[in-house]
């Protein structure tokens, strides 16, 4: 998970609006900074990343709700239903991990696989995608699953990552609904109204 | 199939020289068209067609607006085409809700309506329905003498619900929830009629969803609208004896019409009740809603209208001018009512400092978060560790909006601290979301998954148990315990003479 971004030229003695826009402004940048990963479904961390940074646009909107103006609310909602829309792809994301953790997966050269490998190598700074901890129960070699069980666990990943295909295209529809009508400019605008 | 709905013309003869409009709504449900004789405050209805079409159903199912669903609903259009040629000649105005908003073909779509008929369809947000929604709910008020002053309006489509307040019929609330009719039947009614096992799943989902609706002031009166409310009303009338007059529905009609329909097939409520047939598959699940929302504002009856966005559609036209949406969108977009009181907060608010906040915001979220630790430490209700975990986070955002101006000793300190408990937090709050989301599917898949599928809510189950222990080892820690944390959040940003 990328750090959030230190924000800078804020006073102390300014009033909480004059700052407060100013944290909104480099929250929405740094939203922006990862939005051209948006077209690449299997650019899990970088997604990831997009999420977080909704998030934190998302919480700046809401606890300087009292100083902003009051037209960044619907914006906030936008902002929070993407993050929503992102949220969803990560769980199908961790959830398709694993089961294929579990099932020991064959397919190389997947996305899934590709984040298998970058959990692990990530663990070491404690920036992983899949808790590592719960990989390791997975992985308990006293309680591997039985053959009928494994039947279940394949059609159960055939299904998520259909689902998975699904939350993608809608977070992707959305986000170019978004950026047809220019919603990062509309925001900027607002915040500074 | 066509439903007509019943409506009454309050204004029995506006002038003539009022204009003449049509509109449509094209619904998650039904494509819905009126034409009404217009002034900005009033309608003189002259024609209701509404045409069962679910949209939502394919939408719900592929997440995509399916070639029949579409052919359909452009030949419902045309033929509306020719109706509303006997009235004008004027634009017809239509608007799209839920399931367009949803689809991932929703742009093709309308391309091709706009291909086929010529039809502009725009697009509306949940804040504009619900406005819309209120203009149309309400209008006819003024010829029933003064309504209570805080009144809610309910409108209940296929793929959402749309709630607003208004104090002395002035919009000061609104809301836009993923919760309809179809959309209920098709996740968790899709049995015909639906099980017991099926009802207690949905009604524990509602309950959850609407409890955590955060409506400021509960309404002393509810308007609900569309189709699920006026079939209602129709089949109280005909199965309990409801007067054929009356628009009210008491919980207890309500409550018997939905043991109705626990109770038979959908084909045969319709048959039995001159009910569309797909209007009687999810009326189920539309009832539900209704009782559980009447439940949650602790209302002992609801007024059913048969006007709703159209009709708004139509006044919002009347007082905008051709600009109505965008009006429309910039009204939702301002500041609704706004008490003195209210108004005076975000003054002094507005002239606060920035240190000033941040120790107030600082302590504040501080607080918040604490509050969900015992509730975590009961382990009864996995919300408590979903609440808790999103206050560690809205803690975190206030943290990094003020660090430059705290310590950065004291700083690092707390901030590794709330980050441990919200990483502590989260392993535990994923894994119930995954068991939750699992056991709902579980409901819905063949035999031959079970066993893959009970294996992995079983191990799941068993991490989760295991990781409860380490919460609650971290929550029991003393840093955590009474007034340790707030201490080191206020060492953070000291006062400075501000």
């Amino acid at each position: 998970m990328a750090k959030a971004k230190s924000i800078t030229g804020l006073k102390r003695q300014a009033p909480t609006a004059v700052n407060a826009r100013i944290i909104a402004s480099t929250r929405l940048d740094e939203l922006y900074s990862w939005e051209a990963y948006v077209d690449d479904p299997y650019k899990i961390d970088e997604l990831h990343n997009l999420r977080i940074a909704a998030k934190r646009l998302r919480y700046t909107l809401e606890i300087f709700a009292d100083v902003l103006p009051e037209a960044c609310e619907p914006l906030r909602q936008e902002v929070e239903q993407i993050q929503e829309e992102l949220g969803a792809m990560h769980d199908s994301d961790v959830l398709i991990a694993l089961l294929r953790l579990c099932l020991g997966s064959h397919d190389s050269g997947s996305g899934y696989t590709y984040l298998l490998a970058r959990a692990t190598r990530l663990r070491a700074k404690g920036n992983y995608v899949v808790n590592p901890e719960l990989m390791a129960h997975l992985l308990d070699p006293g309680v591997t699953p039985s053959a009928e069980q494994r039947q279940g666990l394949e059609l159960l990943l055939r299904d998520l990552q259909k689902r998975r295909e699904e939350q993608y295209r809608a977070f992707r529809q959305h986000w170019h609904q978004l950026h047809y009508r220019d919603f990062r400019k509309e925001l900027l605008a607002v915040l500074h109204s | 199939m066509l439903e007509q709905t019943e409506y009454s013309s309050s204004a029995e003869h506006l002038s003539s020289t009022a204009s003449v409009r049509a509109a449509i709504d094209i619904g998650s449900n039904t494509v819905h068209l009126v034409i009404a004789r217009c002034l900005p405050d009033d309608l003189e209805i002259l024609a209701d067609e509404l045409e069962l079409v679910r949209i939502g159903e394919s939408v719900n199912a592929t997440g995509a607006i399916s070639s029949e669903k579409r052919d359909l609903t452009i030949s419902t259009l045309q033929k509306y085409q020719e109706l509303v040629a006997h009235y004008t000649t004027e634009p017809v105005l239509v608007v799209a809700t839920e399931a367009i908003r949803q689809a991932s073909n929703g742009e093709e779509f309308l391309a091709a309506i706009l291909a086929a008929t010529g039809l502009v369809v725009h697009i509306i947000g949940g804040d504009v329905e619900a406005t819309l929604t209120f203009y149309g709910a309400t209008y006819e008020l003024q010829h029933s003498g003064p309504p209570p002053a805080m009144i809610g309006v309910m409108d209940l489509g296929g793929g959402s619900m749309e709630l607003v307040t208004a104090y002395h019929l002035q919009i000061t609330w609104s809301t836009s929830v993923p919760i309809g009719s179809g959309r209920l039947h098709d996740r968790y009614l899709p049995s015909n009629p639906p099980t017991r096992e099926e009802f207690a799943a949905a009604q524990a989902y509602l309950k959850s969803y609407l409890r955590e609706l955060s409506i400021p002031d509960e309404p002393a009166a509810l308007i609900v609208v569309g189709g699920s409310a006026n079939t209602l009303l129709f089949l109280a009338r005909y199965s309990l004896g409801v007067s054929q007059t009356e628009t009210r529905l008491t919980y207890e009609d309500v409550a018997h019409c939905e043991g109705l329909l626990r109770a038979l097939p959908a084909d045969e409520v319709a048959e039995r009740y001159a009910i569309a047939p797909q209007r009687a598959r999810i009326l189920p699940a539309g009832a539900l809603i209704i009782r559980m929302l009447m439940e949650r504002l602790h209302l002992q009856e609801i007024h059913v209208s048969t006007h709703g966005i159209r009709e708004g559609v139509l006044l919002a036209r009347e007082r905008y001018g051709e600009s109505w949406l965008a009006q429309l969108r910039g009204e939702v977009s301002a500041p609704v009512q706004q008490s003195e009181t209210e108004a005076a907060a975000r003054k002094e608010a507005a002239a606060e400092t920035f240190a000033a906040s941040g120790r107030r915001l600082l302590l504040a979220r501080t607080r918040s978060m604490l509050e969900w630790r015992e509730e975590v430490l009961k382990h009864e209700d996995i919300e408590a560790v979903h609440k808790m975990r999103v206050a560690s986070r809205r803690l975190r955002a206030a943290l990094d909006a003020y660090e430059s101006l705290c310590e950065p000793k004291q700083f690092k300190k707390v901030y590794r601290r709330v980050k441990e408990l919200a990483d502590v937090l989260g392993k535990a709050r994923d894994t119930d979301v995954m068991i939750e989301n699992l056991q709902r599917q579980m409901e819905h898949i063949p035999s031959e998954e079970h066993a893959g599928m009970q294996w992995f809510i079983d191990r799941l189950s068993a991490y989760r148990q295991q990781h409860q222990r380490t919460l609650e080892t971290y929550l029991s820690d003393r840093e955590l315990n009474g007034d340790a944390l707030l201490q080191q959040i206020k060492a953070c940003l000291p006062e400075k003479g501000d």
